[in-house]
């Protein structure tokens, strides 16, 4: 048990991970406002993102940019720059999604003239 | 030339979606028209990629010439073939069903209405064809932001169940990602191929296990699968008529598409993890699907509503096939898997047809309808004679093959759970029908207009779909154990 809470603590970024997504996810269930509902759903996304950038940091490595052309290419000196692409494209993915949300969020509010889950299921009745 | 058809069949949608609104900048009746010639252009594309593969064998595709795990691949074997054509059909007849029946509040935004299609269309190719994890991750994403601005596009209670299916469809989709970035923090790849060959040493591994069950849950949001099913039958129902047969056979299906790729190719199906095999996992989760779906159904009054639940327990049967883990439960499931998308774009053009030209939402208002409507009435008990699996059409043959693989595996539980499924499935439609030719004194007042030809072409396709692939199942089903099926069966 002690040893499990420890192994814990040596990975600060998997229990980074853990709490934000749990969070987000703790707003989206709960909250009956749309807005937060989506601000509880970018806590996710995000979190993940975090998740696929922590596991790729490298101690000691630069940019993957080569140094030398001439030498051979010491792959341990650079960090791996696909997860940071991954990365790059989940953020553009992400922030699509959030457009898509509040468009739809602004529609409703337009129609319903609120906001909260449970006046807009009373109006939709 | 035929190495690059998968990709002219992605970008060609890509690219007519996203110039649409420049080319009918000034004339939006153009939209239509050019929908219908890019989806008809895709359906003679794919005909010829399904013809080059059945004769030169599976095209992987590099993209821009970088090999296979440093590039993003691309995989048109047998199965991803005969998928695309249906996709691509069945896209067609779904545009053609637009024209007519598009929500008239759109006005000038018809040019983005056809933008969302087409960019949904080109997606649904992308994860059919896509054998990298990342890149599917990109098009389910595409295809899943697409749908939700579709179903919300009219407006009224759609914009709830469109947001529902927003909030429910990225968790799924961030789920997946997370089991993606786990698969790759274990086996330093994404290529689906490179990670089949890693994975056999890497069994023990908590990382894997944890992985593939974010997968597995991530993508089962996206097909809808029982427990994660709530998103479903209000976005299809409430969406805009014209949407429903677009998104009802694919969207869903594709996801599923997606699990059956990573179980059979990525994973080699007959592994246990923690001593649960998988196939066993995926034969009850489809038998659950498939009664749940169909209770569920047969508790709806409202016509689409009662379709998207069928839909649902339809992919549970496709499930119990693909998980009795021999050739003849998964070519039974594959086949179910293309029967089940024509017979969904059928019922939904009926319900569509139902409302937009005889004002009929559910099962209560269906009996006015009766002897006046031939090609309505007649196409729906033909779509109704498959999903119920009568024997002349394809959903006969489609369960009769996954009986039989159950049969081969000893796994009577899933013989049942079909069985239960057709009998409840069969009790869904009786009411339908029975309320539709019951007996009123009254006699109907209202004299409706003929339908018009546009509308009768996907309603008598579908139909005669239905038929013909009961009548042609022994070839389809050769076809499919020829090319489709994966290297560990």
């Amino acid at each position: 048990m002690v040893d499990a809470v420890f192994a814990v603590f040596q990975r600060p970024n998997f229990l980074t991970f853990v709490i934000i997504f749990l969070w987000g996810f703790y707003i989206m269930i709960t909250r009956y406002n749309l807005v937060k509902k989506l601000i509880g759903m970018y806590l996710v996304q995000t979190s993940v993102i975090f998740f696929l950038v922590s596991i790729s940091a490298k101690k000691g490595a630069t940019v993957p940019i080569l140094l030398s052309v001439t030498e051979p290419v010491q792959a341990a000196g650079y960090a791996n720059p696909l997860p940071h692409v991954l990365t790059l494209t989940a953020i553009v993915v992400g922030v699509a999604t959030q457009g898509a949300g509040l468009a739809l969020c602004a529609a409703i509010y337009k129609k319903y003239g609120s906001l909260d889950e449970q006046k807009i299921l009373e109006r939709i009745e | 030339m035929n190495y690059h058809l998968p990709a002219i069949l992605f970008l060609l949608p890509l690219f007519a979606g996203i110039s649409m609104p420049l080319v009918c900048l000034k004339n939006r009746h153009w939209s239509h028209p050019i929908s219908l010639a890019v989806l008809a252009a895709m359906a003679v594309i794919s005909v010829l990629n399904l013809h080059s593969v059945i004769q030169h064998g599976e095209v992987r595709y590099m993209f821009s010439g970088w090999t296979a795990p440093l590039g993003i691949e691309w995989v048109a074997d047998g199965l991803a073939s005969v998928i695309m054509v249906l996709l691509s059909v069945l896209g067609l007849l779904g545009v053609m069903f637009t024209g007519p029946t598009s929500p008239k509040a759109l006005g000038g935004r018809i040019v983005h209405y056809y933008t969302l299609i087409l960019l949904l269309i080109s997606a649904l190719t992308g994860i059919v064809f896509a054998a990298d994890l990342f890149n599917l991750f990109v098009f389910l994403e595409v295809a899943a932001i697409s749908s939700y601005a579709l179903v919300g596009v009219a407006g009224g209670k759609a914009l709830f169940a469109a947001f529902r299916y927003l909030i429910l469809g990225t968790l799924g989709a961030s789920l997946y990602l997370l089991g993606v970035s786990y698969l790759y923090a274990v086996t330093g790849t994404l290529n689906m191929a490179d990670i089949a060959e890693k994975i056999p040493a890497l069994l023990g591994s908590k990382a894997l296990v944890g992985g593939l069950l974010f997968i597995f849950i991530g993508l089962g949001i996206k097909m809808a699968l029982v427990p994660f099913h709530g998103w479903m039958p209000e976005a299809y129902a409430y969406a805009p008529d014209s949407i429903s047969p677009i998104l009802a056979p694919f969207v869903t299906k594709v996801a599923l598409l997606a699990w059956i790729r990573i179980i059979y190719w990525v994973l080699n199906a007959s592994i246990a993890i923690y001593d649960i095999p998988i196939l066993l996992l995926v034969a009850v989760l489809g038998a659950l699907a498939a009664v749940i779906g169909a209770s569920l159904a047969l508790a709806q009054r409202d016509l689409k509503m009662m379709f998207a639940y069928g839909g649902i327990s339809h992919i549970g049967i496709i499930l119990m096939g693909i998980g009795q883990g021999n050739q003849t439960g998964f070519a039974g499931g594959v086949f179910y898997l293309l029967n089940d998308a024509v017979m969904q774009a059928g019922l939904f053009f009926l319900a569509g047809v139902a409302f937009h030209q005889y004002g009929v939402r559910t099962i209560d208002d269906i009996g006015r309808v009766g002897k006046q409507a031939p090609w309505f009435t007649g196409s729906l008990i033909v779509v109704a004679l498959g999903m119920i699996g009568l024997p002349p059409t394809g959903g006969f043959f489609g369960k009769w093959y996954i009986i039989l693989g159950a049969l081969q595996a000893d796994n009577y539980v899933s013989v049942a759970a079909v069985l239960l499924a057709t009998l409840l499935t069969l009790a869904y439609f009786v009411k339908l029908f029975e309320a539709m030719f019951r007996k009123t004194t009254t006699p109907p007042e209202v004299q409706f207009d003929e339908i018009p030809l546009s509308l009768k072409l996907p309603l008598g396709i579908t139909a005669a779909a239905v038929m013909i692939m009961g009548l042609l199942s022994s070839p389809i089903v050769q076809l499919l154990l020829n090319q489709a099926l994966p290297p560990s069966l």
